[in-house]
């Protein structure tokens, strides 16, 4: 397939920042430093629910180097909504800067701060705080009992945030219709993101009018509005500056403690850092617990006819997110189906914060979708794969409930391709069933969108020409680890034919760069780089148009990345570089500068498929993870380095997900159990099964060069596939994550030789 | 209980001889950031279990987040600084960037220190060795499949030059 050939795109390059940062020169934020600057901690509440009586400064004050503290009347008092997300009325305010009725594990009561961290960390520690404890509200069926007390009662009487009701077709056709249902609950655990880099902020608002944030951000657009309303402040005086990040998934799709960081800066004069242990980082934010019940009619043919859920999501005590994370898992079925249901709940509990996390809402409905498929091929006595491709929503065709089509779709390449690799690894290992062991395959498919499914994906991006033809490109979207600096460069070079060398990228700080919606969604690629590629697009207008200027009398034309200018009878030829010149210092010349802005009006859907093999030791109740193949259609891969590694990333998070992953809290003492990363287990490089993950060759009409994104669609199937298996091996129907519950799991991968 | 100020400690850092004037309870990685300013070992939980924040002390792989500095009074310590600059990166770096072991980097440091004490001892480890050697290293954005890759292809260009 050599319709589209490109020369620094769809190949696979290293990033642009990867020595700096295996040199260990990248700057992160704590590695940041300021002349004289502080340090803050936060005073948190050890209880899950309860109400502060009195706070007690005397010994915190002993503490040498104590700088000061901030209280809850200290500061603003509005509600806010953290989530960096573009305003929404789905975005309900109602969380406080600090509180004197935590709702949650962790919630913020009072901040410290100190010369050093470790003075910060023991005056935080030595701050009396007395609580009234109460009973709180852990899971989403104990808060919505008729007798629960409401969390937020400004908000919702009955602790349901909100209610989305998304349904096409009769719900009694449908039942009519099918000739098999099946139905089932599922529950997912909270998941937390373990960014390997903790949540951290350096804010300097010393004057106590120009504030400037570098922290760990997905969303410095979104922050910056936020904060400023907070403050009280001007947009044009808040500065957000990306640092080098550590990770996000998610976990930095909001603010956490950059308010309260200013304020203290504001109140010492001084820049202040803030940033968490490993155990506030895990009880921040969570991926939500949900309860799914599902029902899936089909006829004898395989077609399905009924599509019934209810969706619950465990919010936590406040709202962030929640809502839009259920609206995003209401359009996300990939399959046909003429009767469609879906009623989700957003639920106020008191169990830790849920927030955005890779796959936003995706995979906790995936993850019952595709496993009820399962059931229902069985009952049908139809292949698994089969069933899902004969049901598959195919280009031109909307999925239920959603208004855009889909756009390319390879989804058949996909399953192929998986099909191709599993026969290579039953060659060289065949299928073992005997008295001891038995090993199979499951699969699952999934797909995801290109950018915030409600369109409100915004992105910008300028590129200054030098004289050199060198250019420097200016994005707004946030580089946190997935590598969207280099895609982006890539998309630049590649529309202005010039090597990848000669683009430098400055990104995602509110002082110098264009507006990003934000590193969400999935959309830097589609987003981001639709924005690039019109930048580019007016960037290459405006040269020859500055050439018609210069050369008034002659024919000037682009071929090929080349100027042509015919005058007088004479063709001269420019390149890019002499072109710049020519402009930047003709008499009638002029500065070159592209912009660009695009607003997403398609969300083309990436597609994935995805095999495991795993074997099950029938005397031991245990499993073991064997390979995992996964192989996708994202259009044209901008850089398939990056790509493979946003798969093999999105399988290991699927990995904990499916085996041990859980934010617990202990029922009786109501704390967390999960306060370190021995009780919260992520996957080990030893625990990670073989994985093997491909791209196959697609090109989607809206995407910049073709391309779609892959971030959060690399995840959510994932965890299903492994449940797949893992039935099939054990023979045990499985609706519950993790599996840790219900099986010993062995360590991974054949031993070797 | 108080804290006795002024412990005189020497580090042979990256080679070179250097003083720091510590506090009994204070860490290694402590030292290296706030008093050394080498940031490269990062602080990914202060608690000995995530490995972002290994260096090399007298050849052997530590957390230096759960070394006292005292401990390391008189020491040798290697860290991602010392061992390759952007001109002569060392084969570890080098590999990592080319087999895109790299994504967000917050691991990499100690990732690659670590793997750096397992050649320097064993310069032909096997794939499960190098998974032993690193499993103490987490990294929430590769899934470690291309980071076995990095180390297996440094570990052919050092026996390369082994060989010359
Ligand atoms: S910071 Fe030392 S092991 Fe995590
Ligand atoms: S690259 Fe992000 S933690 Fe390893």
């Amino acid at each position: 397939m050599n319709e589209h050939q490109f020369e620094n795109v769809n190949i696979g390059i290293p990033r642009l920042e990867s020595l700096s940062k295996a040199l260990g020169q990248a700057k992160y934020t704590d590695d940041l430093r300021l002349p004289n600057m502080a340090y803050a901690a936060l005073v948190r509440s050890p209880y899950s629910c309860a109400r502060v009586l009195s706070i007690d400064l005397t010994e915190a004050e002993k503490i040498p180097g104590y700088l000061g503290c901030l209280l809850p009347e200290d500061v603003p008092r509005q509600y806010f909504n953290c989530s960096g997300n573009p305003p929404s009325p789905l975005l309900i305010h109602d969380e406080l800067v600090l509180t004197r009725e935590p709702k949650v594990l962790g919630d913020r009561i009072a901040c410290v701060a100190a010369e050093t961290e470790e003075m910060a960390r023991a005056a935080a520690d030595a701050v009396q705080v007395e609580y009234e404890v109460l009973t709180p509200y852990l899971d989403v069926r104990s808060a919505l009992r008729e007798e629960a007390k409401a969390i937020q009662p400004h908000i919702s009487e009955d602790n349901v945030i909100q209610y989305r009701d998304v349904s096409q077709g009769d719900r009694g056709a449908g039942e009519s219709a099918s000739d098999f249902i099946v139905e089932d609950c599922f529950s997912t655990p909270p998941m937390q993101h373990v960014t390997i880099e903790p949540t951290s902020c350096l804010c300097d608002f010393s004057d106590g009018e120009h504030l400037t944030v570098y922290s760990t951000s997905q969303t410095v657009f979104q922050e910056r509005r936020l904060i400023a309303e907070i403050l009280g402040l001007r947009e044009a005086d808040v500065r957000f500056s990306k640092p080098v990040v550590g990770g996000g998934f998610g976990a930095r799709q909001q603010l956490h403690a950059q308010h309260i960081a200013s304020l203290m800066s504001k109140k010492l004069h001084r820049p202040v850092n803030l940033s968490y242990t490993r155990e506030e980082d895990l009880y921040s934010v969570v991926r939500h617990a949900s309860e799914v019940k599902l029902r899936i009619g089909a006829s004898r043919d395989g077609r399905l006819q009924l599509f019934d859920v209810e969706y619950y999501l465990n919010a936590g005590p406040y709202t962030t997110h929640t809502p839009t994370v259920v609206a995003a898992a209401a359009r996300k079925l990939q399959y046909n189906v003429p009767n469609y249901f879906f009623q989700g709940y957003s639920v106020y509990t008191n169990h830790i914060t849920g927030g955005a996390f890779r796959g936003y809402g995706n995979t906790q409905i995936s993850f019952a979708r595709e496993i009820l498929m399962d059931r229902l091929a069985d009952k049908l006595g139809m292949d698994p794969v089969e069933l899902r491709l004969i049901n598959h929503v195919q280009v031109g065709e909307c999925f239920p409930c959603a208004s855009i089509p889909v756009s390319s779709n390879g989804i058949e390449d996909c399953v192929r391709r998986c099909q191709a690799i599993q026969a290579e690894i039953d060659t060289q290992f065949p299928l073992v069933d005997n008295e001891e062991v038995r090993q199979a395959w499951g699969i699952s498919f999934s797909c995801h969108g290109s950018g915030p499914s409600s369109k409100e994906g915004l992105s910008s991006a300028i590129v200054m020409l030098n004289d050199d033809a060198t250019v420097q490109l200016l994005v707004g979207s946030s580089d946190i680890g997935q590598g969207s600096e280099t895609m982006e460069s890539q998309i630049a070079a590649e529309c202005l034919g010039i090597p990848l060398s000669s683009v430098r990228i400055t990104a995602a700080d509110t002082l110098l760069t264009p507006y990003d919606t934000g590193t969400f969604g999935s959309s830097q690629t589609f987003i981001c780089g639709n924005a690039i590629t019109r930048a580019c697009d007016d960037l290459k207008a405006k040269i020859l148009a500055q050439l018609r200027v210069i050369f008034p009398e002659g024919k000037v034309e682009e071929r090929a990345n080349r100027y042509v200018v015919q005058e007088n009878g004479q063709t001269t030829e420019l390149d890019l570089a002499q072109a710049a010149r020519k402009i930047m210092y003709d008499p009638k010349g002029g500065v070159m500068i592209g912009a660009g802005t695009y607003k997403a009006a398609a969300c083309p859907n990436p597609f994935s498929v995805c095999f495991v093999k795993a074997e099950y030791y029938k005397k031991l109740n245990a499993i073991r993870l064997l390979d995992i193949i996964e192989v996708v259609d994202v259009g044209t891969p901008i850089n398939r380095l990056t790509v493979a590694g946003q798969l093999e990333g999105g399988i290991a998070q699927g990995v904990g997900y499916a085996l041990y992953e859980r934010m617990e809290i202990n029922p009786r003492s109501r704390r967390t159990l999960s306060s370190d990363l021995l009780h919260y287990r992520i996957p080990q490089m030893d625990d990670m099964p073989q994985t093997y993950v491909d791209m196959v060759d697609s090109h989607d009409p809206y995407g910049p060069l073709g391309a779609k994104s892959v971030g959060e669609l690399a995840t959510v199937p994932v965890a299903p596939a492994i449940v797949n298996a893992v039935r099939r091996t054990s023979g045990q129907e499985i609706n519950a994550l993790p599996l840790c519950d219900r099986f010993v799991i062995l360590p991974s991968r054949r031993k070797e030789g | 209980m108080k804290n006795e100020k002024n412990n005189e400690i020497t580090l042979f850092l990256n080679g070179s001889e250097q003083r720091f004037c510590v506090e009994t309870d204070e860490t290694l990685l402590h030292v290296l950031r706030k008093r050394a300013g080498l940031t490269g070992a990062k602080k990914g939980c202060d608690l000995g279990e995530c490995g972002a924040c290994t260096v090399i002390l007298d050849g052997r792989a530590v957390n230096s987040c759960c070394v006292f500095a005292v401990q390391a009074d008189g020491k040798h310590v290697e860290t991602i600084e010392g061992i390759g600059t952007a001109e002569h990166p060392h084969p570890l770096q080098q590999a990592f960037v080319n087999a895109g072991a790299i994504q967000c980097g917050f691991c990499t440091p100690g990732m690659i220190m670590a793997a750096k004490a397992l050649l320097d001892r064993n310069p032909r480890p096997s794939r499960e060795e190098i998974r032993q050697a690193l499993s103490g290293n987490l990294c929430r954005c590769t899934g470690y499949e291309r980071i076995e890759q990095a180390v297996m292809m440094a570990v052919e260009i050092i026996s390369g030059y082994a060989e010359r």
